[in-house]
C-alpha cells in the first residue's frame, strides 16, 4: 500500500460528511431558480438563516427586492433539500422567473453575475437548463460558458442539473462540465450518498427525491442537484476555501 | 419636380404677342411648370378636357364677346380647384363676387404695372399657394384610394383568418384527452391554458377544458401558488401522489384538480406569455405508470407544436389585422387633418389684392361707406357657400331679394 492510499483512506464519507460541524455554516449558498416561499421553508426548518435575495426579470436591468415568496414552487422544493441536508447555509435566492413564470439565459447570466460579484456566494445552484435545441445560437451559447467559467476563476462552485432527458437530452449549461459540477439523477437508500458516473459528459449523480411540494417525490435532477450542492456545502462548512477543482476531485474520492 | 407632376398654367388671351410675350417670361423664369396657351374659350376648354389646369391668365375681355370669367366658370366645371389671375385694364368693371367664388386670386393691370417682374411674381405667389394645397390633395386622393382598397381587403383577410385557422381549441383538446384517457385509462382529464401579458390588466387569466372541450371554473389562483407552475417546471410529464398532503401550503388546487388520487400531468410551454399543462385524473385499473407517463409526455409535445402552431398562425393574422386597422385609423387621421387644412385654407379672406379691387369697384359704383358693409355682407354669403354648397347660396340670394323688395315697398324707392 502507497502513500496516496493511505492519504485516500483519509477521506472517508462517513468521518467527513458526517462531522457534527458539516452543516453549512458560513456557506452562502445561491438558489438561482423561481424564488422561495419563505414561510413555508421556515415551519420546516424553524432555526434557518433569513433569506435574501433579489426578482430578476427580463424586462429590467436592475432586480427588484425578495420579499419572501415564490415564483413557482420549484424554488422552494429546492430550497428545502439544501437545508434538510446542510441547515445552517445562508440561503439566497435569485428569482429568475417572476411573474411571468418564464426566464431567458439573459436573466439567468445576470443573476448568475449578481450571485458571484455582488452577493459573494460560494456556492451557486442551478436546478434549471436550456435544452440544446433551444439553445442553438453559438454566441449566446458562448457567453453562457464565459460566465461559467468566470464563476470558477472566482471560486465559486456552480452546480448544474442534467436534463431530465439525460443523455437523449443535453442541456446547458450542465454540458460545460469541466468549469463546474454538473448533476444527474439516481436514487440512493441514504440522500448523503452520490456517485461520479461519466455519462454524457455529465459527472456526477446525486439523490434526485425532495421533501416538500408537488412533484417532490419524481426522481428528477432538479431535487438531485441540490442535494450535492448542500454536501458541497457540508465539506465547505469544514474548509471554506476549496476552490472547485478541489471540490471536484474531494467528490470524485468521497464518492468512491 | 418631374415633368409629370409639374403645375400647368394655361394662358388665354386673343392677341398674340401678349400670349408669346406671357409664354417666354413664365419658361425663362424656371418655375417648374408646364406652359400652355390658348387664344380663345373653345380653345382653352379643349385643353382643360384634355388635361390638368392649375393656374389659368385670364384676359378679362377676350374679345368676340367672350370675357374671361365666364371662361373661368366653364374652367372650373372641368377642374373644380383650378385658381386664376385675371388680366385686365378694366378692373372696375368686374363682377367681384363671382369673380371671388371662381377663383380669381390675382389682378394684374395691363395699362399699369404689368412687367415681366410682377407678372412673374404673380405667377410665383400663386403656384406657392397651389403646390401644398395640390400635395395634400393628392395624398388625400391616395388615401381615399388606399381606404376603398383595404375596406375590400379587410373582409377577405379576416375570412381568410377563419379558413386558416387550425382544428378550433375546445375541439382540439376534446380529441386529444379522449385519445389519452383511451389508452391510459384516466377517468378524468382537463386542459388548462394560461395567458400572461403585463401590459394588460390583469396580466395573468386562465381558462381550463374538460375532456369535452367544455370551460371548467377556474379559480384566480396565481402561477406562483398553482400546480400548473410545478408541472411546468418539471419540464417533463410527472405523476403526483398523495396531493393534498404534498400540496399543503406550498400550492392551491383548482376546484377540478382536487379531490383525486393521483394525477399525471405534462407540461406545454407554448410561448411567450402562453403555457398550458394537460392533467390525466385517476386511473380507473390502478397507479399511472412509467409507461403512461411517456405516453403523455409524447402527446403533451405533439400538442404543444400543434398549438404554437396555431398561436403562430393567430398572431400573424392579429399582426396583419392589427397593421391594417392602424393603417386604417392613421388614414382617418391623415384625412381629417387635410380636411381641417382644406377647411382653414378655403375660410381665409380672400387675397388683399382682390379685396382692394372689389373695394374700389364697389366705392365707385354705390354710396361712400356702404363699401365695407357690402364687403362683409359677401364675405359671409363667401363662406356660407363654401360650407353648405350651392343650395344655401340660391336661398342667400332669395333672401336678399325679399329683403330688398321689402325695403323697397316700405321706402317707396
Amino acid at each position: 500500500m502507497g502513500l496516496r492510499d493511505d492519504v485516500l483512506r483519509l477521506l472517508d464519507p462517513q468521518r467527513i460528511l458526517r462531522d457534527p460541524r458539516a452543516d453549512g455554516e458560513g456557506v452562502v449558498v445561491c438558489v438561482l431558480d423561481s424564488g422561495i416561499e419563505e414561510a413555508v421553508l421556515r415551519a420546516r426548518h424553524p432555526s434557518m438563516k433569513p433569506v435574501q435575495g433579489a426578482v430578476f426579470l427580463a424586462d429590467r436591468p436592475t432586480p427588484l427586492p425578495y420579499e419572501g415568496k415564490q415564483s413557482t414552487p420549484h424554488g422552494t422544493t429546492v430550497a428545502d433539500i439544501l437545508l434538510t441536508i446542510a441547515p445552517k447555509v445562508q440561503l439566497v435566492s435569485a428569482d429568475v422567473f417572476g411573474p411571468s413564470g418564464t426566464c431567458e439565459v439573459e436573466t439567468v447570466l445576470r443573476a448568475l453575475a449578481w450571485a458571484v460579484d455582488v452577493r459573494k456566494c460560494k456556492v451557486v445552484n442551478l436546478s434549471l437548463g436550456v435544452a440544446e435545441q433551444k439553445l442553438q445560437t453559438l454566441p449566446k451559447r458562448q457567453q453562457f460558458l464565459r460566465a461559467i467559467e468566470d464563476a470558477y476563476f472566482k471560486d465559486v462552485l456552480v452546480f448544474a442539473a442534467a436534463h431530465n432527458d439525460h443523455p437523449i437530452t443535453r442541456s446547458y449549461p450542465a454540458h460545460f462540465a469541466p468549469p463546474l459540477i454538473s448533476v444527474d439523477k439516481s436514487l440512493f437508500e441514504d440522500p448523503l450518498r452520490f456517485a461520479y458516473a461519466l455519462r454524457g459528459q455529465i459527472e456526477f449523480q446525486a439523490h434526485g427525491r425532495g421533501y416538500l411540494g408537488p412533484f417532490a417525490q419524481e426522481p428528477a435532477t432538479s431535487w438531485a442537484t441540490p442535494h450535492l450542492a448542500a454536501i458541497a456545502a457540508r465539506i465547505l462548512s469544514l474548509q471554506p476555501d476549496l476552490k472547485p477543482f478541489e471540490m471536484k476531485t474531494l467528490l470524485y474520492w468521497l464518492s468512491r | 419636380m418631374s415633368q409629370a407632376n409639374a403645375e400647368t398654367v394655361l394662358v388665354v388671351d386673343d392677341e398674340e404677342p401678349v400670349r408669346r410675350t406671357f409664354r417666354e417670361w413664365l419658361e425663362g423664369a424656371k418655375l417648374g411648370i408646364r406652359v400652355l396657351a390658348a387664344p380663345d374659350a373653345e380653345s382653352a376648354l379643349r385643353l382643360a378636357n384634355e388635361q390638368q389646369i392649375d393656374l389659368a391668365v385670364l384676359d378679362w375681355a377676350l374679345g368676340a364677346g367672350e370675357d374671361g370669367l365666364q371662361l373661368l366658370q366653364d374652367l372650373y366645371a372641368f377642374h373644380p380647384n383650378i385658381v386664376a389671375i385675371m388680366v385686365t385694364g378694366y378692373a372696375n368693371q368686374a363682377t367681384p363676387l363671382d369673380a371671388m367664388r371662381m377663383g380669381v386670386r390675382d389682378y394684374l393691370d395691363k395699362n399699369h404695372d404689368l412687367s415681366r417682374e410682377t407678372f412673374v411674381a404673380a405667377v410665383r405667389r400663386q403656384l406657392d399657394v397651389i403646390r401644398p394645397a395640390k400635395h395634400s390633395r393628392q395624398m388625400h386622393e391616395g388615401l381615399v384610394a388606399f381606404r376603398e382598397a383595404i375596406d375590400k381587403v379587410l373582409p377577405i383577410v379576416r375570412s381568410a383568418g377563419a379558413l386558416t385557422e387550425p382544428v378550433p381549441i375546445p375541439d382540439a383538446v376534446r380529441s386529444l384527452i379522449r385519445f389519452l384517457r383511451q389508452l391510459t385509462a384516466a377517468k378524468q382529464g382537463a386542459l388548462i391554458v394560461r395567458h400572461y401579458d403585463a401590459t394588460k390588466e390583469p396580466a395573468e387569466s386562465w381558462i381550463a377544458y374538460d375532456a369535452e372541450g367544455q370551460t371548467l371554473a377556474t379559480e384566480a389562483i396565481p402561477l406562483s401558488r398553482s400546480l400548473a407552475a410545478s408541472v411546468l417546471s418539471q419540464q417533463q410529464a410527472s405523476i403526483l401522489t398523495n396531493i393534498e398532503a404534498s400540496t399543503a401550503g406550498l400550492i392551491d388546487l383548482q376546484p377540478f384538480e382536487r379531490g383525486h388520487r393521483t394525477i399525471l400531468a405534462a407540461p406545454m410551454p407554448v410561448g411567450s406569455g402562453v403555457q398550458a399543462v394537460l392533467e390525466l385524473f385517476d386511473k380507473e385499473t390502478g397507479p399511472f405508470d412509467a409507461k403512461d407517463q411517456k405516453l403523455v409526455q409524447t402527446a403533451a409535445e405533439f400538442a404543444t407544436d400543434l398549438l404554437r402552431q396555431s398561436l403562430g398562425q393567430r398572431q400573424q393574422q392579429a399582426m396583419l389585422l392589427n397593421a391594417v386597422e392602424a393603417a386604417l385609423r392613421a388614414s382617418d387621421q391623415m384625412a381629417e387633418s387635410l380636411h381641417g387644412t382644406a377647411e382653414t385654407r378655403r375660410e381665409q379672406p380672400p387675397p388683399v389684392q382682390v379685396l382692394d379691387e372689389l373695394r374700389r369697384g364697389l366705392e365707385s359704383s354705390t354710396n361712400p361707406g356702404v363699401a365695407d358693409a357690402s364687403l362683409q355682407l359677401a364675405e359671409a354669403i363667401r363662406v356660407i357657400g363654401l360650407k353648405h354648397g350651392s343650395a344655401a347660396l340660391q336661398h342667400c340670394v332669395r333672401l336678399v331679394e325679399s329683403v330688398r323688395q321689402l325695403l323697397d315697398e316700405t321706402l317707396g324707392s
